[in-house]
């Protein structure tokens, strides 16, 4: 045991005290009255039996209370073994093993388990390793044990994955296997190519007290690298034909200079185009590909770059769903929906036409989603509705005159007008981003807090209706009712630039987009995902399977997105209803995270710095990574055994108080020394 | 002739009763039931009649002259005669408000001296007082009315103090020019010769002497057995000791000082009664009126 203040000790010179005043006791019990000690003072008493200690349970107390007061104060720590080096002490070692996309950069992974076999050979037999792989989840692969060879072992299997990175969450995984070895010298070795963009997080992570971290850096010295950013897909009509029209970004990052590259287009597993590149140094290359005959239907497109050296992001899948074209019936309005017209006509897939009705109450049959601006609909809306259609009703300045119910199939009430221009304009409030109507907003819900309105009508909502967004004054702005299969929508909330500024706002796009996508029962799909989100099936799918791009089939569990399938690796999910074969019932495509593309590294030292440990100034953690020896005053403030020794003091305080209070105890008198016989 | 109940000398029941009065009648009025019935004709030497002898009957009163004669047994009875003077000085200091039992040695000194007291008084004695602590007290010269006045005293006097026993025994033997009894009553803590001289002053001027030396058990024993912190009654003197270690000593001192005594008031010619405050009261009153009897044959 070793002393952090050793100057304390000087302190148990105090023991003496108590061991002198029970030499000197005199007995507490209450005194003996006794006729004369005529007899008594002429025994001779030796001086040693005066002077006996007696009460030996309470001196006993009494040394140890302050014994314990003084080590506690001395602030004692413990070392196992020799301090001489970190090699040469009892340690715990978590390997955490990045295999993220990035870590397949050429030479990375070779690089990668020479060092985790490294970091395992140079440890003592009493060591402890742990070996967690992570990317942007972490994975357990061996606790902590002093098998060296099932660390070794732990290490067979292992290989990128087209998964982004996050470094967080294996520290906590990290944090946690080491609360198995509280009294080692702790140390967690992240081997990775520590890429900037994996440190998210990391910051929040908080590490006990003399746990060391240390980064061994395997990534490419320079590096180089080219990747296919995005697509863009759509189908234009050319004379009478459809075309798929696809082009291709190209970013291309690193050290040196881009080189020419082949880009293939590959349309539903066939090859439909190549085009030579010369990249851009800086920024992106779009690299055009000449239209070809759209596909029937869903359309899996890919695009591929000649392999570079990391080749896991030189592919970029996507699906381009089926329908491209959706229509829109828009009846009433004048010049009022010019921002809604504009916007819905903006290229995007799918593209949207709108076919103007002048004439109140008259239908196109081949609508899938009716638009009825500032007009009641007509009594045959419903029959469209249970068809399967999707109606939009905007309720603007015309139809906020009347009062009462517009028409029977409306769950809402007219209650006038709100006038807002005094108070500068209302704002939406209680937007439920989770309904699709509003899925485009959902990383960005100020989005719509942006918006000023002006006027709108008053809704009185009625039951069977759902409230989806509110003014900030409580009023109903979008009201959804299902009818049937179809999908009924009353919006009060103005999408003209007279009542409103939301047709200016970068949220008006996306909404009106969504909002007749939604309508028609057809929400915005996206061209492809990230693998590491989760699919969720459409509903309408009985007994789904999907096949992953590896051909492993996976059976969706249930949760909160309904029945889903995590997308853990790039390329084409096919789901099926009931087993695989067949007609496709649905597909989407899944990418890894375009941060994987940039291997730009982070500082070993930003990482530690990133790290913090608890109590500790997050220099003792560096410091150490270098040194692998803990300071005395770090393995103190981990250990915290001056609380034990400081317990114990009170404890003896305690039983010492009983003790002396109860029994013979009492309080001597001064003796006085007149004789009998002068 | 059934002995006297030793109910009525039992020290612990004897305490029980407040009335000094009332307790050394009884005392006295049980202890001579329990005596010869010649015992209540007095000791004089004044011959008055003889009586057949009865079981029972002292001994030393059979006029063996008579036997010689008559081959029968007679007690000779004498008239009571004393006319005596019976001083009764009371050691009242603080080492006789010990007691380990039902009464400390205080209480027992006065049911002693209130019993004798009566009994000299009913055998017309003149009777008085004196306490004492390092100077005398109270004082009643002794006088054939002055009983209940001395038993008030006596009810009234309380122990404490420290105490100068010679020198209260010196100037007790200068109260009274006639000779008399003097009956000293105390614990005896004082050197043994001290005692003997002081003893020989009062005999020096015509008194006999009569020391009862009151003992409590605990006494002689010394209490306690682990470390215990004895305390002087009188002067407050405090002494932790180990009594067990020393216990065997003690004893040894205390009886060679009572050894000590009997032989130096035997040789100054005092009766020396040492008295146990758990004994009954008989023992002394007999001793009493031994020594009473053996001084009227000397005169």
């Amino acid at each position: 045991m070793n002393f952090l203040v050793p100057a304390f000790l000087a302190g148990l010179a105090a023991l003496a005290v108590p061991l002198v005043l029970h030499l000197r006791h005199r007995d507490r019990d209450k005194p003996q009255p006794f006729p004369s000690l005529m007899f008594l003072e002429q025994i001779t008493i030796r001086t040693e039996q005066r002077q006996r200690v007696s009460d030996w349970p309470l001196l006993l107390l009494r040394l140890l209370l302050l014994t314990m007061l003084v080590l506690a104060f001395a602030r004692p720590l413990f070392r196992s073994g020799a301090a001489a080096g970190a090699d040469a002490r009892s340690r715990a070692v978590v390997l955490l093993i990045d295999r993220s996309l990035s870590m397949g950069y050429e030479g990375t992974w070779k690089r990668t388990l020479d060092s985790a076999r490294a970091v395992i050979g140079r440890l003592n037999g009493n060591d402890r390793v742990a070996v967690v792989a992570f990317d942007d989840l972490a994975e357990t692969r061996q606790r902590l044990t002093t098998d060296k060879a099932a660390a070794t072992g732990a290490l067979t299997g292992l290989s990128p994955r087209a998964r982004g990175t996050r470094l967080a969450p294996a520290l906590r995984v990290a944090r946690q296997l080491l609360l198995d070895a509280p009294f080692a010298a702790a140390e967690i070795v992240v081997i990775s190519d520590l890429q900037r963009a994996g440190a998210v997080g990391v910051a929040g992570v908080e590490l006990p007290a003399g746990v060391t971290v240390r980064g061994i850096p395997v990534g490419p010295g320079t590096w180089t690298n080219s990747t296919v950013h995005a697509i863009d897909a759509k189908r234009v009509q050319q004379d009478d034909r459809l075309l798929l029209a696809v082009k291709a970004r190209i970013q291309h990052f690193g050290d040196s200079a881009p080189n020419e590259r082949t880009a293939r287009l590959i349309l539903n597993g066939r090859e439909a185009g190549v085009q030579v590149v010369a990249l851009n140094a800086i920024g992106e290359t779009v690299v055009t590909f000449e239209p070809v005959p759209a596909p029937e239907g869903t359309v899996a497109v890919q695009v591929a770059l000649t392999p570079d050296a990391l080749a896991a992001d030189d592919t970029l899948v996507a699906v381009v769903p089926r329908d491209d074209d959706l229509r829109v019936a828009l009846l009433g309005g004048g010049g009022e929906p010019l921002f809604f017209e504009r916007a819905l006509g903006i290229a995007g897939a799918p593209s949207i036409r709108i076919e103007r009705q002048n004439e109140p109450r008259s239908t196109s049959v081949e609508a899938a989603v009716r638009v009825y601006w500032d007009i009641p609909p007509e009594r045959s809306l419903q029959t469209f509705l249970e068809g399967g259609g999707g109606a939009v009703v905007v309720v603007g300045r015309r139809l906020a005159e009347r009062r009462g119910a517009i028409s029977p199939l409306l769950p809402v009430s007219l209650a006038g007008t709100a006038d807002r221009l005094a108070d500068r304009g209302g704002t939406l409030r209680d937007v439920r981003t989770e309904h699709p109507l509003f899925a485009p907003f959902r990383e960005v819900p100020d989005a719509l807090s942006a918006v000023r309105l002006f006027r709108y009508a008053r809704l009185d909502v009625s039951q069977g209706a759902d409230v989806l967004a509110r003014f900030d004054d409580g009023l109903p702005a979008v009201v959804e009712r299902r009818v049937g299969n179809g999908v009924l929508l009353i919006l009060t909330l103005p999408l003209d630039n007279r009542a409103g500024d939301f047709p200016l706002q970068p949220a008006f796009l996306p909404f009106v987009r969504q909002l007749v996508m939604h309508a028609s029962g057809r929400d915005a799909a996206p061209l492809w995902r990230a693998t590491s989100e989760r699919w969720a099936l459409p509903g309408t799918l009985t007994s789904p399977v999907v096949e992953a791009p590896d051909g492993a089939l996976l059976r969706p569990t249930a949760d909160s997105l309904g029945a889903a399938v995590p997308l853990n690796d790039a390329g084409l999910y096919r789901a099926y209803a009931g087993q695989v074969g067949g007609e496709t019932e649905a597909v989407v495509a899944a990418n890894v995270p375009r941060s994987e593309s940039v291997l730009t590294p982070m500082d070993t030292t930003e990482l530690l710095l990133g790290v913090r440990a608890d109590g500790s100034a997050t220099g003792d953690s560096v410091s150490s990574a270098t040194s692998g020896v803990q300071s005395d005053e770090v393995l103190e403030r981990r250990q915290s055994s001056w609380r034990l020794f400081l317990a114990i003091a009170l404890l003896a305080l305690v039983v010492e108080t009983w003790v002396a209070t109860r029994g013979r105890r009492g309080v001597a008198r001064r003796v006085a020394t007149s004789s009998r016989n002068p | 002739m059934p002995v006297a109940p030793a109910a009525f000398l039992d020290p612990a029941l004897l305490a029980k009763i407040s009335d000094l009065a009332l307790l050394a009648r009884t005392v006295v009025d049980g202890f001579m039931h329990g005596q010869h019935r010649s015992m209540r004709k007095g000791s004089s030497l004044d011959f008055a009649e003889h009586r057949s002898y009865q079981p029972g009957d002292d001994l030393r009163r059979i006029d063996w002259r008579v036997y010689g004669r008559t081959d029968r047994f007679y007690i000779k009875e004498y008239d009571a005669d004393t006319n005596a003077s019976a001083l009764f000085a009371v050691d009242t200091s603080g080492s006789m408000n010990y007691g380990s039992g039902a009464v400390t040695k205080f209480a027992y000194a006065r049911m002693l001296t209130a019993s004798l007291a009566w009994l000299s008084q009913s055998q017309g004695d003149r009777v008085g007082l004196a306490t004492f602590t390092q100077e005398l007290v109270d004082v009643i010269p002794p006088s054939v009315r002055h009983l209940q006045r001395m038993l008030h005293t006596l009810a009234a006097t309380k122990s404490g103090g420290p105490s100068q026993l010679i020198t209260s025994i010196e100037k007790i033997g200068l109260l009274s020019q006639r000779a008399g009894i003097i009956v000293l009553v105390t614990d005896c803590y004082e050197k043994p010769e001290a005692l003997g001289r002081a003893v020989d002053a009062l005999r020096m001027h015509g008194h006999d002497c009569i020391v009862f030396h009151v003992v409590d058990p605990a006494e002689r024993e010394l209490p306690g057995d682990d470390d215990t912190t004895f305390e002087d009654a009188e002067t407050g003197t405090l002494l932790p000791l180990k009594p067990r270690a020393l216990r065997d000593q003690y004893r040894s001192l205390v009886s060679a000082h009572h050894v000590a005594l009997q032989a130096r008031f035997t040789a100054a010619g005092a009766d020396y009664v040492r008295l146990d405050t758990s004994e009954p009261l008989d023992r002394a009153l007999h001793a009493y009126l031994d020594a009473r009897l053996t001084r009227s044959r000397v005169r």
